[in-house]
């Protein structure tokens, strides 16, 4: 069980905004790295700018499954696991690190930040404590307040579109991906093949 | 053992690195006691940590199953009498009173003992993983047919009674036979070098399992349905409780 990136966002209007993010890209091989990243941004930007506030949920893609915290305030989090890790101790991550970010970080920094701007280191240390739940959260077994029934799930990224909206558009004209990864992208979507995040 | 560990970590269900794994033990290790009881542990972790993986935890029992079978050959006195009651399979390693062997003495039901244990915390920790109920089978089934338990009857440690297709867990199994031989093709198709299925043979047979160790384990199905929120746990746990009953039949 593996968590892949752990992200803070601010779900602006129309635009989610990246604030601060920590990355696990070990298991991807070196020259993947760089893209694979770069999608994991892209993912989590559009995974909150199409969930409403107030609301959890999990999105499937192939093998991997991004949870999603928006909170009421706009904060929003985003953590990319694979199918095995338990979704419960993914939101009790989420919850805690958009608390702790809360805290440090002062509410009118965040429609305007970036992580070049935001003062926020912790997100390394909790990707990395969490990556074994049991030592992270060893109360999560008992611990069962989350209501796991009101969490979304989507089994696909397209469920998150719009009608008419196509992922490919998406991947063209976003900002985040380089041209690279783009390539990387169209590559792979042409040869049918599994393309290694999206 | 690197590379297979290496294999393993890479590909989800790696059953071509897990068998050549097994090979190893078998050929160039040649099932050395000390050595299945190091990998015993060694996978613990890896095992843990990759509750989905139906072969690393497949490697598990064949550890087991190679280290059952193994102090039954080398205790010749014991074929005769259930393993329970035999004190000397407790024997602590440096009062080897038994002269047939110098090899360390394994205590197979506390071994077995502490995987129901390791089994049952992940089942608790990560509900809804089928390859964790589908080792319980087969630790259990060890655990009894060891005391001449059961008729030798290996197919019905299959998940057979959930449907194909449905558990991203068992993906990788071939759609043939879905039992346990099937995955089993390495441990016993030799079976004069593991001696286990003369073993089985061997062993004295009674008609129903020890009704002791099925009421523990009803026991632990109730607390998981009492307490768990997960749909494919329960039906885990319900098809378990099927498995059982279908045992003393």
């Amino acid at each position: 069980m593996k968590l892949f990136s752990l992200s803070v966002l601010y779900k602006g209007d129309p635009k989610a905004v990246l604030l601060s993010a920590a990355y696990d890209v070990s298991s991807f091989s070196f020259f993947q790295r760089t893209s694979v990243q770069e999608f994991m941004t892209f993912t989590s930007q559009l995974i909150v700018e199409r969930s409403a506030k107030g609301n959890r949920a999990s999105v499937k893609e192939q093998e991997y499954l991004c949870h999603v915290y928006v909170r009421n305030d706009s904060l929003a989090g985003v953590v990319i696991a694979d199918s095995e890790y338990p979704s419960r101790v993914a939101f009790t991550l989420l919850e805690k690190v958009l608390d702790d970010f809360s805290k440090q970080v002062d509410r009118i920094d965040w429609p305007v930040g970036s992580p070049a701007t935001i003062h926020y280191t912790a997100l390394d240390g909790y990707l990395s404590t969490y990556q074994n739940p049991r030592e992270a959260d060893p109360m999560s077994k008992v611990q069962a307040e989350l209501d796991e029934t009101k969490i979304i799930l989507h089994n696909t990224m397209e469920s998150l579109l719009e009608r008419g909206e196509k992922i490919d558009d998406l991947v063209s004209k976003s900002e985040v991906l380089g041209i690279h990864s783009k390539a990387f992208y169209k590559t792979a979507r042409k040869q049918n093949s599994c393309c290694a995040v999206m | 053992m690197e590379v297979c560990g290496e294999a393993a970590g890479r590909y989800p269900s790696n059953y071509n690195a897990w068998s050549h794994r097994i090979w190893v033990l078998q050929h160039l290790a040649k099932l050395d006691v000390k050595i299945l009881l190091d990998e015993l542990s060694s996978t613990k972790h890896w095992a843990s940590m990759h509750v989905s993986d139906h072969s690393g935890f497949h490697y598990r029992q064949f550890l087991l199953k190679s280290l059952t079978s193994q102090t039954v050959k080398d205790s010749s006195v014991l074929e005769q009498n259930p393993l329970r009651s035999e004190p000397a399979l407790l024997l602590p390693q440096d009062e080897a009173a038994a002269a047939s062997t110098e090899e360390p003495r394994i205590n197979i039901p506390h071994l077995l003992e502490e995987e129901v244990e390791f089994t049952t915390d992940l089942i608790d920790s990560y509900p809804g993983h089928e390859t964790l109920w589908c080792h319980r089978r087969h630790v259990f089934y060890l655990q009894h047919h060891l005391s001449g338990s059961f008729p030798h009857s290996v197919t019905q440690l299959s998940t057979a009674d959930s449907p194909v297709g449905t558990s991203s867990d068992l993906h990788h199994i071939p759609t043939g036979p879905r039992t346990a031989q099937a995955m089993e093709v390495d441990g016993l198709s030799d079976s004069s070098k593991q001696g286990y299925s003369q073993e089985t043979k061997r062993l004295k047979r009674t008609p129903a399992p020890d009704s002791v160790g099925l009421e523990m384990e009803h026991r632990f199905i109730d607390q998981v349905l009492s307490t768990c929120r997960n749909v494919e746990q329960a039906r885990f746990a319900n098809a378990y409780r099927k498995w059982l009953g279908t045992l003393s039949q």
